[in-house]
């Protein structure tokens, strides 16, 4: 969908001459009447740009084409990606052949630093062992502590097991002696943060 | 200085005929009455002509002799002689065979005349139901994937009472201020809510549901199905009126601007399909109801919306959502750009941009869950395509297998 297409700024005199609206008048600049940088002719000069290429004609020079150069944008979600369709749609057999001239997905860059490679390596002992830890000591076993030990995610940590009631209510009381530190600005950045991140669902 | 006494001089300068003192003007005095939309000053006749219009005795009701003034609700000759009743009619470009007798019933309230025979309460409900089923089935075969918190928002929009009140407003429909037998037919009669009346306050009782008492229990979205109405809102059991209290069956309770103007429109609906015909009433549907613009795209709201793309591959054996950069820009500066692209295997699922890597990547999940749901077949048929003459044999709609839970 994002086609980028480096637009190189060209001497005048070497544009095509095939879409006069578009061209840009060619005025000699005079030597003695040079001012700053600033100028407004040297701005306007500036932004007289070669158009894009999808804008101009075709290789036979015929004008019998419409010229379709939407804005870049995100594409609409009527539009069903193929591996979504039923297998009985006819809209898989006719995009078939789009497949050729598609990005390879292995070149492009991943979202995340390091792939997090899943190990499955803990056994169900593992997994008793981790709870009791926490259940008969939870300041000393928290979920950090517990994951470095067993080589996993602090994620796993809490999926498999839950700290005791005494934990959660210690660590509620350090979370409210943090917050009540922040003033007004911080309080409200961080609401706006929530607020932003729940946007995101909503597609706003 | 003196002031100018314009009355006299107008009266000397203007020619006789121009004066405003005239027969005219005593005329248009006299005729006041009749254009006030109020009731009859006389209440008891009134409420004695009530008592005689309980349901038992409907079949003999109207006598030729009874004044105008003591009906509850105008009478059926008047409809002739109403512009605005035949103005409507021709506005909406309704069929010759709907009369226009039907379609000024259809603007009486059952809060106005309470006799089923000259209210629209019959017409209203056959017209919700044949809007409801319209709406419904166009629904669920155009998009088969709809979770369905968002099929209940969009029938809700479709055909809810907001919308059908919106469109009587469109149509020009004005309300009377009271209804009377006086009144203009052409106006939409009911007894109005009280202003400043707080109407939520008292809690909503006989709905279907058991247990309704129980605020705090969990409402499941499917048990919505079940107990609930099409819009997913508590619904009302009904009473046969066989079973009415007398009393019950005498107080007609107001109703709001909003109510009526939703009852109005679904009994349009409903007289056209007993007037005109099935084809009649689904051709006003489509003109009406469907050509309404309405972004289904925007009803969505997901929470977590990469897990449940992750439940929904692992669901149809997809390969996993891997999320990659397609472009970026600015990733040092005060407004980045990235553009992420989430894939199954080499197939695109979604498209996302954001000012974060997180952003980009939870918006390409919401694309790409919204591409699922958001499925249309290419050639939708409607199960209600078979009621026409010589309609070619059923095939089975694709129907999705449910909404992705996680």
């Amino acid at each position: 969908m994002a086609t980028f297409i480096t637009v190189s700024r060209r001497p005048i005199m070497g544009m095509p001459f095939g879409i006069p609206f578009l061209l840009p008048s060619y005025e000699p600049v005079s030597l003695e009447s040079r001012r700053n940088q600033s100028s407004y002719r040297r701005t306007k000069q500036r932004l007289r740009i070669k158009p894009d290429a999808s804008f101009g004609l075709s290789s036979d020079k015929s004008h019998s084409h419409i010229v379709y150069n939407p804005p870049s944008s995100s594409p609409s979600v009527y539009h069903t990606p193929t591996k979504f369709l039923p297998a009985n749609d006819a809209r898989r057999s006719l995009r078939a052949d789009n497949y050729a001239n598609a990005p390879a997905v292995e070149e492009l860059p991943s979202v995340f630093k390091s792939e997090a490679e899943k190990k499955y390596h803990l056994t169900p002992s593992d997994v008793t062992e981790i709870r009791k830890l926490r259940l008969n000591d939870p300041m000393t076993w928290s979920r950090g502590k517990l994951a470095k030990r067993f080589d996993c995610s602090p994620l796993f940590i809490a999926q498999v097991c839950q700290t005791s009631p005494q934990k959660k209510e210690i660590q509620k009381q350090v979370l409210e002696a943090v917050q009540s530190r922040w003033g007004a600005k911080r309080r409200m950045a961080r609401e706006d943060r929530k607020l932003r991140k729940e946007s995101w669902g909503r597609d706003e | 200085m003196k002031r100018l006494q314009l009355q006299r001089w107008s009266s000397s300068a203007l020619s006789s005929r121009a004066r405003t003192d005239g027969r005219l003007q005593r005329q248009l005095c006299s005729s006041k009455r009749f254009q006030s939309t109020d009731a009859t000053p006389v209440q008891p006749a009134s409420e004695q002509l009530a008592e005689q219009q309980s349901f038992p005795s409907t079949t003999i009701r109207r006598p030729v002799r009874v004044s105008k003034y003591k009906l509850p609700s105008p009478p059926v000759q008047a409809a002739h002689e109403s512009a605005k009743l035949a103005a409507l009619h021709a506005r909406l470009y309704l069929p010759s065979r709907l009369p226009l007798e039907t379609l000024a019933r259809c603007l009486i309230n059952p809060s106005a005349d309470r006799n089923p025979q000259f209210n629209n309460s019959s017409f209203s409900v056959l017209g919700h139901d044949l809007l409801t089923n319209y709406a419904t089935e166009h629904l669920i075969c155009t998009y088969p994937r709809l979770p369905l918190s968002v099929v209940f928002a969009t029938l809700y929009a479709y055909v809810g009472p907001k919308t059908l009140a919106a469109m009587a407003r469109e149509w020009g429909v004005e309300h009377a201020a009271l209804p009377g037998g006086e009144v203009d037919p052409g106006l939409l009669q009911y007894k109005r809510v009280d202003p400043g009346t707080d109407l939520s306050t008292e809690p909503l009782v006989g709905t279907t549901r058991p247990n309704e008492d129980q605020k705090h229990w969990r409402k499941s979205i499917n048990s919505s199905v079940v107990y609930d109405n099409e819009f997913g809102d508590p619904d009302l059991a009904g009473v046969p009126p066989s079973e009415l209290q007398p009393e019950q069956a005498q107080n007609t309770k107001p109703v709001t601007m909003e109510q009526a103007s939703a009852d109005f429109v679904r009994s349009v609906m409903g007289a056209i399909y007993l007037h005109a015909g099935r084809a009649a009433a689904k051709r006003f549907f489509e003109q009406h109801i469907l050509s309404r613009h309405l972004d289904i795209s925007s009803l969505f709201n997901f929470s977590e919306p990469t897990r449940d793309l992750v439940r929904l591959c692992a669901r149809e054996n997809y390969e996993p959502p891997v999320a990659k950069i397609i472009s970026e820009t600015g990733r040092r500066s005060r407004t980045p750009v990235f553009v992420v692209g989430i894939f199954s295997g080499k197939d695109k699922l979604g498209e996302g941009a954001g000012a974060s890597l997180p952003e980009a990547r939870a918006r390409a999940a919401v694309a790409a869950l919204k591409g699922w749901y958001l499925y249309s077949p290419v050639e939708v048929r409607v199960p209600s395509t078979m009621e026409e003459e010589g309609a070619a044999p059923w095939k089975p709609v694709y129907v999705d297998l449910g909404e992705v839970v996680s």
